[in-house]
């Protein structure tokens, strides 16, 4: 690992414990494991998220159509479940809707070179106006108990949203360094010329990276319906900003090429705890929106001004727009 | 004979219809919605029905031309629907809460909203932040500091001095002095009605086409936006460009903000808001706005705004659930950008 890169992990673990050391001190028995496996169960929707929309920053793209496509998913399978579809049935519908929506973000950035941020935040806009339409502004409840079980419930002790979590980023992890697909998403993010040179098909790269993430969303906004037994229209909102903000700290590079899954995943709980631990000790979300926007813009602009200028400047030279 | 024969590249091999569309688009599109739905649309071609469309893009014009500028640099400003509620709640304190005098609040809010532009510009250019992250965490910032500013309230009514100076009817004069015939006539009637801040955009929408058309900063904008590195290279100032278009840009964002609370004479934290950026965004775009920088053109503009008013009016009247607005709009807006992006590639 290059020096910058093993400076970030260290940076990183230290967040985490800085994080944790701050509720402990600051909250009654936040240390306890009963409670910190709750903590991880509310971060477990920003870890899903973050590892989602990693791939795609990584490749040099960005995906704001996160937040509406978590209320969406939710909002569908409230849709479906209230209308006697099975349960499987309905999250599978919920997941594809995922997969479908992030293949047209991918198609639009791929094929019709439309920019990734505004393809995004178009499909973003659709989705969530769409999550409106489906109930008429109003929200679903009461669902079955084995749906709501996996958002709430717990197999030996730990909640089920855990396990759905480690199950995203094992994936995550097995995708960008264990299978060939993540060499090329690096390589994407990386320089996009040469791969384009060497033959690769970089347009189904990006479908599929756009595709992971929707995929990612949907999954989160199917979870989130469960834990809260509620879908309602406007509640995937506050996940768009979050899920950037797990990259962020996780040293995904805004330039691309550079992240790790499971530093996503850190990133995602330091946020995820953050958020907690104000909520608990009564800070009002908009004071919160406040850290976070200063968090993102500080990480960025601290890893603008260290990187390596000599190799950035080369990088960026070999960009070539064909 | 090679495949690139065929493609016109340059604009005096491509007949004049094809470049005016090209250049001038959305004033066609406009045309042709204007003429269907006047056509179809009942209730739609009156003096009243335009009118209330044109007062409503007022305020999307000034803002849009900001939007515009910044596009042509090739950032973005997801920023613009929060700075709009900040100087929505500044306004109301300071002409309520601390009771200054119109035209002080006035200028100061156009002052906060040239430091929010500072700060975007100082980020973006200094910092090296890609615009989308920077404009989009300074959004979230100011967007909390006007929930802690405003606490919640609503400031409404407005002072009376505060309202003049955006509902005051400056062709009333005029009308009077109008011979009893054509004072009868119900469009001159309401024409005389216009409330003054339509006035203030036409004044605006004249600042930036200079501003942009036929000055030394607007071709240097336009450089920057297609290739910042040469542009540097020319000898432009490209850091002092960079910043002072953005300040420009939250300035005409804060006067639009203070239009827009004179206009429903109440001021809130909550104006504007992230839909009232994808708007602005919307109408720039639609109005030929290149998103990879370098193409903009204030006409062209203020039809894409024109465009986006009149949607949303039609949409009003035929009653459409409302619900089905957002997702209709956005695949226009889906069009718009794919249209536009075609259009530009070819470049």
């Amino acid at each position: 690992m290059p020096f910058s890169a093993r400076k970030r992990t260290v940076l990183v673990m230290f967040a985490v414990v800085a994080a944790f050391f701050a509720g402990g001190s600051l909250v009654p028995n936040f240390l306890k494991p009963a409670n910190l496996l709750n903590v991880i169960r509310q971060c477990s929707i920003i870890v899903i998220c973050a590892v989602g929309i990693a791939p795609v920053i990584i490749t040099r793209g960005i995906d704001l159509s996160v937040g509406g496509n978590v209320t969406f998913c939710g909002m569908l399978t409230g849709f479906l479940l209230l209308r006697g579809v099975p349960i499987v049935l309905a999250i599978l519908a919920a997941l594809a809707a995922g997969i479908l929506i992030g293949l047209i973000s991918g198609a639009l950035n791929a094929y019709l070179e439309v920019p990734a941020f505004v393809a995004t935040l178009v499909i973003g806009q659709i989705t969530q106006g769409s999550a409106f339409l489906l109930n008429n502004g109003r929200s679903f409840g009461g669902f079955p108990n084995a749906y709501v079980f996996l958002g709430n419930g717990s197999f030996l002790g730990i909640p089920m949203s855990n396990y759905i979590m480690v199950l995203f980023v094992a994936l995550g992890i097995v995708l960008t360094s264990k299978l060939p697909i993540g060499t090329r998403i690096y390589g994407l993010g990386g320089n996009a010329q040469v791969l384009k040179n060497a033959g690769v098909n970089t347009a189904k790269i990006k479908l599929f990276v756009f595709a992971f993430s929707g995929f990612c969303a949907s999954a989160a906004g199917v979870l989130l319906a469960a834990q809260l037994d509620t879908a309602h229209p406007t509640q995937g909102e506050p996940y768009q900003l979050d899920a950037i903000a797990s990259c962020i700290i996780g040293g995904v590079s805004m330039s691309g090429g550079e992240g790790k899954i499971i530093l996503v995943m850190l990133g995602a709980l330091i946020i995820g705890s953050i958020r907690n631990i104000l909520n608990l000790l009564a800070v009002h979300s908009f004071y919160q929106n406040i850290l976070v926007g200063v968090i993102i813009i500080t990480v960025v602009a601290i890893s603008m001004m260290t990187r390596d200028k000599r190799a950035y400047r080369t990088a960026q030279f070999a960009q070539v727009k064909s | 004979m090679q495949r690139t024969d065929k493609v016109k590249h340059t604009s005096s091999q491509q007949s004049l219809p094809v470049r005016f569309v090209k250049q001038y688009g959305s004033v066609v599109v406009f045309f042709i919605l204007f003429i269907f739905s006047s056509l179809f649309i009942d209730r739609f071609f009156s003096v009243r029905n335009v009118l209330t469309i044109i007062k409503q893009a007022a305020v999307t014009v000034v803002a849009c031309m900001g939007m515009m500028l910044i596009l042509t640099t090739g950032g973005i400003d997801l920023s613009l629907g929060y700075t709009l509620g900040l100087c929505s709640i500044f306004l109301g304190i300071l002409s309520i809460k601390l009771g200054l005098p119109a035209w002080q609040a006035v200028l100061l809010t156009l002052v906060l909203g040239a430091l929010v532009g500072m700060l975007n510009g100082v980020i973006i250019q200094f910092l090296r932040v890609p615009p989308f992250i920077a404009t989009l965490g300074v959004g979230y910032v100011l967007f909390g500091i006007a929930q802690i500013f405003g606490k919640g309230d609503a400031y409404y009514p407005l002072p009376d001095d505060l309202l003049a100076l955006g509902m005051s009817r400056p062709l009333n004069g005029l009308y009077s002095i109008l011979p009893k015939a054509l004072q009868e006539n119900d469009t001159i009637q309401q024409v005389s009605r216009l409330p003054s801040y339509v006035f203030i955009a036409l004044f605006v929408l004249i600042l930036i086409y200079i501003l942009r058309h036929k000055t030394t900063y607007g071709r240097q904008l336009s450089a920057f936006g297609f290739n910042r590195a040469t542009a540097k290279l020319s000898g432009i100032n490209t850091a002092r460009l960079h910043v002072m278009t953005y300040m420009i840009s939250s300035t005409l964002v804060a006067l639009a903000s203070v239009m827009l609370t004179i206009r429903v004479n109440c001021a809130q934290s909550n104006l504007g808001g992230s839909n009232y950026t994808f708007e602005i965004v919307t109408a720039a775009v639609v109005g030929g706005t290149s998103l990879f920088g370098g193409i903009s053109n204030v006409i062209s503009c203020l039809f894409g705004c024109l465009i986006t008013k009149s949607l949303e009016n039609i949409v009003n009247l035929m009653a459409v659930n409302i619900y089905l607005y957002q997702p209709m709009m956005g695949l226009i807006i889906l069009l718009a950008i794919v249209f536009e992006v075609y259009k530009n590639r070819k470049l």
